[in-house]
Order: C-alpha cells, then structure tokens, then sequence
C-alpha cells in the first residue's frame, strides 16, 4: 500500500510540472508588459534594465520558469508563492486565511448530499418506476440542468429577497464581531443549499443506475430466495456493492472542497478560495492566479490518489 | 413480422421460400433514424432545439433595432405590432427601462448558441486529432498524448478560461477559443478508445495487408465507425459550452452588453435582483431548456447510433 501511494506520488510529479509549465505560459504570454507602471518619462532607461534583471525579466523563458518552480516548491518559506500583487503580502498566507471558509462550505456541503443522496437514489432504485422513483429522477434531471449560477441567483431572490430570511452573502454580519457559529451558519445555509441540490441531484442519479445494476445481480435474487427480508437484502447486500462506485464520486468532489467552488463563492459573497482567485484575476494579481491553478493541479491529483486508495478499501477484491 | 413483404414470392425459382427470411434490408442510417425517434425525449429535445436554433436566428432579423432601449415603452404590454404597424413581436412585454425582453432574449440565445457551437467545433476538431493519433500510433506517441489529457484533467477549467479570456480580452472568439481549448480532453479519450480497439479489428487489418495509407485506413476505415461516441459528445459539448460561456459573462468576464449572451443578461439581471426580479427568469429559463434538449438529444442518440440496439419488430 505504501510503496503503491509513493508510486502515485512520483507520477504525479510529471503532471504537475505540466500543470505549473501551462499556468506559467498562461501569465507569460498574456498581452502586456510587467513593467508597464514604471516606463514613464522621468525614469530613466538604465533603472528599466536594472528591474528587468532584479525581476529576471531579461532571461530566456526556461530560465525564468526554472527559477520560479524552484521557488515554488519551498513551501515552508512563507513567501515561496511570492506576494500578492493586490494585498502586497504572502500568497501562501492569504491562501490559508481563505482555505477555513472553502473547507467549511464544501465540507457541509459535501456532508449534507452523502447524507441525502444515499436514501434518495436507493429509494429511486430500490422502488423503480414508482412515484417516489419518478419525482427523485425528474429532481435530479432539473436539478442536473440548472447551471450553479442560476440555482444560486434563485436561491438568493428566495432566501434572502422574497422570504428576507437569510442574509444577501458574506460569512458574518460584522467583521469585527468575534466570529459566532450561529451567525456563520445562517450566512452558510443559502451557499451550502445551492452546492448540496447540484450535487444531490448528480450523486442521487448515480446511485439509482449503480443500486439498479446491483439490484439485478444474481447473489441478489439468491438473498432473496432464501428467505431474507427486503431491508437486509437492500441494506446488507446490495447498498454496500452500490457505494463502490460512489467513492469514484467522492473523489471527485474532493478538488472542489480544496479549491473552493468559484461561482458560488462568488454569488453569496462567500470569502473562501475562490472568490479570492476570481477576484485575483478581475485585479491582475498574477502570483495569486498561478497559485491558485497549481492548487486546483495538487487538488486533482490528491483527490484521484484518495479516490483509488478509498477503492482499495471498500471493495476487497482491488489489491495494490 | 408486419415488415415482411411477399410480392416477389412467385419469382423465386426455390420452391421451399418459407425459411427465406424477408425482412427489409436496411442501412444503418434507416435504423439509427428508427431508434432514435422510438426515443420521445430525444424527439422533443431535438425539436426543441430546432424551434430555439429558428428562432434565435430569425427573431432579430426581422425585428428592427431588436435590442434597444426605449424609455417609453417602460413597462409596456406585450404586443406583435406597435402602433405604427412595425414587427415588434415583443412577446414577453417591455422591462422598466423599455427593453423589448423576447427579441433581446432572443438575440442573447442566438450569441450563446453560436457560441456553444463554434466552440464544439473546436473541441471536436482537437480532440479527433490528438485520440486519433494516439489511439492509431500507440507506443510512446499514445502515452505522451494522454499525459496531456491527464495535465489537461488537472487543470481548473473555469478558472483557466477566465483568466485567458480576462488577459486576451473578452470578445466572442477569445472566449470560443478558450472553452475550445481547455474542453477536448472527453473528445480525445472517446476516440483514442475507439480507435485503440478498431486498430487490431481483422477489416483494419486487411486494409493494411492491402497497402491502404494511414491516412486511408484513419478516415476510411476507422472514424466512421468512432463517429457515433463522437456525435454524442458533440451534443453534449453543446449544452457544457453554453453553459460555461454564461458562466463567464455571468461573472462579468464575458462579452459586453453590445453583443449581450444569455450570461450577460443574467448578469445585468443579478445587479436589479432586488428591483426587476423577473429579468432573471427568461434567460434561465432558456439556458436550462439548451441544457436538457441538448442532453435528451445526446442520450438519444447514443442509444440510436448504437448497432447492438436492436429495433423491436411491433
């Protein structure tokens, strides 16, 4: 098992680098010059030639990228991510300052569609071609349709306009209240609804067609014939083979829960990663946006290693 | 067996004709076109993507000045023809500042749609090219390839196409070539497994024991039959690149007020939530019926243009 994560790790290594060589090219190539502030009249060339060589600006291409990977990778350096351009402070700092606001929406969010989406897509299964079946799967399809933008536009005229029950966005009424866990989770009721509906309608429609396969398996038709109630033939036999598949899903989702969802956060105000890293790029904050997609890279690559390891364990017969 | 025809029984010269089989021969096209109209969904997502493709194309020809603003008309009724008898079809009525809501929705559907379409072009294009490639190759070149799908996976998608289109600024062909770029990685995968499988089928063989070209044996022989996966994420591609280009002008990345998309719209429309809620309503509406016609059609066509589908005899 170890050697086999140590294995994954090392092949991670390649995409990364890829990840980081396409998020440099992406600020290196964009139209502009970074030293655009300072070419005024009064600044003579000779200072342009002296920041171009402080900045590195006047070395060929892999030079600078190799400078700044090797930068990069000495997390333990609080500026190893270099400032921000906006904040004029560490990236790395500001994105652990953000990163308890993402983790805690996501988590909740991710928390509450497990907790519903399991019933859900089994009852839809389990009762197929019922009515309970009917209204789960046409939850899911409108559910699975509406693009997050406009289920939190609506969530927000209903929430927090029509019914003025919930607030307008934020993660506090004030910013100099000492944070209170009532407070928080009434501003992270409105984000958390719009994030679990989305996911439980996806989730819920995966684990109707993964039970329904399970259903028609013939151990399934044995547990039955010898004389098993429903519920232990449902519950013991075939949800457990059904959430094989599911931990695929969970992995999935663990990107978003480090990377934050950025319309979302954007919609409700919401101060995790990223709204920052959206808010990064309307600002030209350059070190921030190239942190952010190198993020996004160990994010991906941390939640596929999870989602095989996660397979390993649920379903025995996967050896390493 | 209601497709049996027996008109030319007398003609055959055998007299046992009873174990002849007399089903009508079909193409696959004929029985392609069966399945998928069998399929109702499919049926009325295909059409509803008709009518919206029709009318997002002819409402603002015909309509003169089909997005302005007109102050008077603040509030105004719906109506066909405005008073001094010109083609109005302001069918959804006018919004307090006296936009015309169903042309300029209208003219929005028809930006997202070309939009979504020019970019699965693009997306279709690449991701031909890069699974063909690697799934004929093989070897070194298939598994180069795919660590650039695996990079390409790892990538925040969104945010890669916002900042692109954020840098390059944001005009309709920046942001096709954005989600072009960033969404082949489905496109390639589909094909390069195609194309992996067709390439040790004996027919491909025997056209390369023939001499046929690469070349030939790719486009001859081995994408017609990866065509099928393909259309179907076509389809698909259609409904995720409306989507993220409405996302992206949601966001206020996207393409201004002068050529507004359907994300546009939804963006001025969240400013005066809180006054004109009811401008959030259309163009939502509009992008979740692009969204699921474009999925029942994909999901119909998926089980159409698949040969093991049997058409049941009724």
């Amino acid at each position: 098992m170890l050697t086999y994560i140590i294995r994954r790790i090392i092949l991670a290594i390649p995409i990364l680098l890829g990840v980081a060589i396409i998020s440099f090219l992406l600020v290196y190539l964009a139209p502009g010059d970074p030293l655009a502030q300072f070419r005024v009249p009064n600044v003579r060339p000779e200072v342009l030639d002296r920041l171009a060589e402080i900045y590195g600006f006047n070395k060929p291409l892999p030079e600078q990228f190799i400078g700044w990977i090797t930068n990069y990778v000495q997390v333990w350096n609080p500026d190893a991510w270099g400032l921000s351009i906006t904040y004029r402070r560490p990236v790395l700092e500001l994105i652990a300052e953000r990163t308890p606001a993402t983790l805690l929406l996501m988590g909740t969010s991710l928390a509450l569609t497990v907790v519903i989406a399991v019933p859900l897509g089994m009852l839809a299964a389990v009762k197929q071609y019922s009515w309970a079946d009917k209204i789960v799967t046409t939850f899911a399809t409108i559910g699975y349709a509406m693009p997050s933008f406009v289920l939190g536009t609506f969530l927000l005229y209903i929430g927090a306009i029509w019914f003025r029950v919930f607030p307008f966005g934020g993660m506090t009424s004030s910013l100099r209240v000492e944070s209170n866990p009532l407070d928080i989770a009434w501003h992270l009721a409105l984000p958390v609804a719009s994030l679990a509906i989305q996911s439980i309608a996806g989730w819920s429609r995966y684990i109707r067609a993964s039970m329904l396969e399970v259903l028609h398996q013939d151990y399934i038709r044995t547990a039955k014939a010898k004389g098993l109630s429903a519920n232990r033939v449902n519950f013991r036999h075939a949800l457990r083979n059904a959430l094989i598949p599911v931990v695929t899903l969970f992995g999935l989702s663990l990107p978003a829960l480090i990377a934050g969802a950025v319309i979302t956060e954007t919609i409700f105000s919401w101060p995790g990663l990223g709204s920052f890293g959206v808010t990064a790029i309307g600002q030209r904050d350059y070190p921030v946006i190239m942190a952010f997609v190198l993020l996004g890279g160990i994010a991906v690559v941390i939640g596929n290693l999870v989602a095989d390891i996660l397979y390993g364990v649920v379903d025995p017969r996967i050896k390493y | 067996m209601a497709d049996r025809t027996y008109d030319d029984v007398t003609q055959l010269p055998v007299d046992d004709t009873e174990d002849i089989d007399r089903t009508e021969v079909r193409s696959y096209w004929q029985l392609a076109r069966r399945r998928f109209v069998r399929h109702r969904l499919a049926v009325i997502g295909a059409i509803t993507l008709a009518v919206l493709i029709i009318a997002a194309a002819v409402v603002p020809l015909v309509v003169e000045n089909a997005t302005g603003v007109d102050i008077n008309k603040s509030f105004a009724a719906a109506e066909i023809v405005d008073e001094e008898g010109n083609l109005v079809l302001a069918l959804l009525g006018y919004s307090r500042t006296g936009i015309n809501m169903f042309t300029q929705l209208m003219a929005a559907t028809a930006t997202s749609l070309m939009i979504g379409f020019a970019a699965v072009l693009i997306i279709v294009f690449i991701g031909v090219v890069i699974g063909a490639v690697a799934g004929y190759a093989g070897g070194w070149v298939d598994n180069l390839l795919m660590r650039v799908v695996d990079i390409a996976l790892s990538m925040p998608g969104l945010f890669i196409i916002i900042a692109f289109v954020a840098f390059w600024g944001a005009s309709i062909w920046t942001i096709i070539l954005a989600i072009g770029i960033t969404g082949w990685t489905t496109a390639a995968r589909l094909v390069r497994a195609e194309f992996l499988s067709l390439r040790e089928a004996d027919y491909v063989q025997a056209a390369r024991a023939l001499g046929a070209s690469p070349r030939r044996i790719i486009l001859r022989h081995m994408l017609p039959p990866a065509l099928a996966p393909i259309i179907v994420a076509a389809s698909l591609g259609v409904a995720d690149s409306v989507v993220l280009e409405a996302a992206l002008s949601f966001l206020g990345f996207g393409i201004g007020a002068e050529q507004a998309s359907l994300g546009t719209l939804l963006n001025v429309a969240f400013e005066y939530l809180n006054r004109e809620p009811y401008l959030v309503l259309f163009p939502s509406i509009v992008l979740i019926l692009i969204v699921l016609a474009a999925n029942f059609l994909g999901d119909g066509m998926r089980d159409a243009l698949d040969p093991r589908q049997r058409v049941e005899q009724q």
